[in-house]
């Protein structure tokens, strides 16, 4: 797991185990909060600001009829952070024109794609327009994204602004989408370009596109980018990666834009829609189940796969199938991973089920009976040996599946130990 | 880079002047100074971990240092911090240019980095620069996975009126590598520069083929490109990939974004290996060579 995760994993510990809440206990818990939050990204003006608040609060304030003081300092942190970050924005399904902008490499044309893709899906029309005429290959990046997903593509020009004056009249699609080259705020030039770009299209949204590695310096691009065009909204990407995207927290305390989408993956179809609950968790390190749940009931139907029953500590070869099923449809296991509430320490070999391994993992399960497939504790080393014979594997293929699942197993089970009062928390929160 | 000490100069101040009266340096009365001084060097960008390695070194050098009574502790403190950076910046310090020189040709260099960090715009950077200084240099378009790919490293080449490698979109990336080393021994050239497609550090498979492009094209320099604007995750990038292929050096991109550059410390603290070059802008020219002290210079002036 990554330190931000494991440091405020301490923090809810520390205040979980803290007896009462005194002046002490509160600023050992903020200097906590403090050093996850600028190991998040989050800008430091803006954590000194958000600690002092929290500080305050925690301070100030008695916890409500029935709540423990200590689970009342959680709720402050994340009601502080939550506030800033706002719940995120759905973007509306209609006409529309919509104007990327973006710092250099933070992802525009790859998330212009994965956007048409979205609006294609819930049926309706997007074409897009490449005002990029700085980059070499940009036109050409996008109009191979594009042919993937079957969307027209305009803009092989050398004057932006014309490029997209003439596709506005080209195009009579129902959502258009602009991609433009990267820039910065010292950029002048490019600064003036992007507001005649403004001028021009009329654009309905003005969507950052942010890179989640971005550091100190995220707040003060955004400032400018909201200063020269006033975005109406934000676009997380490479969520897939380790970091952890404080830099967004800071970009939307400057602008007061919403997060709208997270980019989670390389191919158009790696868009999600942006869950603050979620984002708070990954940044608090706490897990989001709720999300977990929901995500997995989605995409596998319901009743296919449950996790409650899991969670209760029964935990089958063919729930673990279901499982790994799941999570490869969800994403990267390690992303899913945390997502899972705090306590868990799944080993880094566990990450890495790679969809070949996850492959012959089905056939090898093909090879067993039912009764082996609810109950593997039976499967002793004459099972083993019939069960690679019949799958066409090697025996310690078929020990290397059993090895994972008890691996898995363990880790399930240490979801509901534990001191930690997962089952309050969760109440709490609402999850 | 010390607007947070000045807004917290109060207690600086205060600080200062019981140190001067004890005449000795001490954990208690170092604190609240080194305290401001990390989230100063945070502040500049630098990532957490490697900020606080490098106050606990600063501070491991000061205890117990005895000091004149009018010594200027704002002096001495700085006067560490700049070694102690300094000192990350400059191990296993290399010359590239020397490097090139006596190396033997050709010389197949690979450049690594995560998605979006100006791979390729680097590539074509320094292979003009190695034209200017008089070699022959060969591209190899090793990223056969992202759509245009080719076609910007093409255009960048026809610009510099240089030979371009490629393969099919899809096709295998060390493959290309090794075609264009294969090309550049045949016709006597002196450099091959391969561009890999970024890659999340976290994609175990991506990471296999990069090592399999390490394995098979066995490289003389891989470099480590990232960007200036990149904050804590350019620690664990940094580590990833050099856990993988073992990198020479790396090239921090987007200096010309407004950043203070604290990312060159983290990588360079990280993978022990020097920061070779700079980007500072979408030029060709736009790539200086990096300068420990000039680095450390900003962002104490800041």
């Amino acid at each position: 797991m990554p330190d931000l995760g494991s440091s405020m994993r301490a923090v809810v510990k520390k205040v979980v185990r803290a007896g009462r809440i005194d002046a002490r206990t509160v600023d050992e818990i903020v200097k906590d909060v403090q050093r996850a939050l600028l190991q998040a990204d989050v800008n430091v003006e803006l954590v000194m600001q958000l600690s002092s608040q929290i500080r305050e609060r925690a301070l100030k304030e008695k916890p409500p009829a029935g709540a423990n003081p200590r689970e009342h300092v959680i709720k402050i942190i994340y009601e502080t952070l939550v506030e800033i970050i706002g719940k995120g924005v759905d973007v509306p399904l209609k006409e529309q024109k919509i104007l990327m902008v973006g710092l250099h490499g933070s992802g525009k044309t790859t998330t212009v794609a994965k956007l048409a893709r979205f609006f294609q899906r819930k049926g309706l029309k997007p074409a897009v327009i490449c005002a990029d005429t700085y980059r070499p290959g940009a036109y050409a990046q996008l109009k191979q994204l594009c042919d993937q997903i079957g969307v027209p593509c305009y803009g092989d020009g050398k004057a932006p602004l014309k490029i997209v004056k003439e596709g506005l009249k080209t195009l009579k699609d129902d959502v258009i989408i602009v991609d433009t080259a990267g820039r910065h705020a010292l950029e002048k030039d490019l600064i003036k370009e992007m507001k005649d770009l403004v001028r021009i299209l009329k654009p309905d949204q003005k969507i950052l596109v942010l890179d989640a590695a971005i550091g100190q310096v995220a707040g003060a691009q955004a400032k400018a980018f909201n200063d020269a065009v006033s975005i109406t909204g934000v676009i997380l990407t490479k969520m897939d990666g380790t970091a952890k995207g404080g830099g967004a927290l800071s970009a939307v305390a400057e602008t007061g834009a919403p997060i709208a989408f997270m980019g989670t993956g390389e191919t158009p179809e790696d868009l999600e829609r942006f869950d603050p609950d979620g984002y708070i968790s990954r940044l608090l390190g706490m897990g989001d189940i709720k999300s977990l749940i929901e995500r997995a009931e989605e995409s596998l139907g319901k009743g296919e796969l449950d996790v409650k029953a899991m969670l209760r500590g029964k935990f089958t070869l063919e729930d673990m199938y279901k499982q790994l099923e799941a999570i490869n449809k969800l994403g990267p296991l390690k992303q899913v991973m945390q997502m899972v509430p705090l306590g868990m320490e799944v080993p880094d070999d566990a990450y890495e089920v790679t969809k070949d391994r996850l492959k012959k993992y089905k056939v090898i399960m093909d090879s067993m009976t039912d009764e082996e497939l609810r109950e593997p504790k039976i499967i002793g080393s004459s099972r083993i040996k019939r069960i690679a014979i019949g799958s066409g594997t090697a025996t310690e293929d078929v020990r290397g599946l059993l090895k994972y699942h008890k691996m898995m197993q363990t880790a399930m089970k240490g979801l509901r130990g534990g001191k930690f009062p997962m089952r309050k928390m969760m109440k709490r929160f609402k999850i | 880079m010390f607007d947070v000490l000045r807004r917290k100069v109060g207690a600086f101040k205060s600080d200062t002047k019981t140190l001067i009266l004890e005449r000795k340096l001490d954990e208690k009365s170092l604190e609240k100074t080194l305290q401001a001084f990390e989230l100063a060097l945070i502040e500049s960008n630098i990532a957490v971990p490697v900020a606080e390695d490098i106050i606990s070194s600063v501070k491991a050098e000061l205890l117990g240092t005895k000091i004149g009574r009018r010594a200027n502790i704002d002096e001495i403190l700085e006067s560490a911090l700049q070694k102690a950076m300094i000192k990350v910046l400059s191990a296993n310090e290399f010359d590239f240019d020397e490097y090139i020189e006596k190396a033997e040709k050709p010389v197949n260099i690979i450049f690594v980095g995560v998605n979006g960090t100006g791979k390729t715009t680097t590539v074509a950077k320094i292979a003009q620069r190695l034209k200017k200084q008089g070699y022959s240099v060969v591209i190899a378009s090793a990223d056969t996975y992202r759509a245009g790919a080719t076609e910007q490293i093409e255009t960048h080449a026809e610009r510099l009126n240089l030979k371009v490698i490629k393969h099919q979109l899809g096709g295998d990336p060390a493959a290309v590598v090794y075609d264009g080393v294969q090309y550049a021994r045949a016709r006597h050239k002196d450099i091959v520069l391969a561009d890999t497609a970024g890659r999340m550090h976290t994609n175990v498979n991506l990471m296999e083929e990069l090592k399999k492009i390490g394995r098979v094209t066995s490289p003389d320099l891989v470099i480590f490109v990232d960007e200036a604007t990149a904050g804590n995750d350019a620690v664990e990038r940094a580590k990833k990939f050099n856990d993988a292929v073992g990198i020479d050096g790396s090239i921090l991109t987007k200096v010309d974004v407004d950043v203070k550059g604290g990312a060159a410390i983290s990588i360079a603290h990280t993978t022990g290996k020097p920061i070779l070059f700079l980007g500072t802008g979408q030029e060709y020219d736009d790539l200086v060579k990096f300068q420990p002290k000039w680095l450390v210079n900003k962002l104490l002036e800041g």
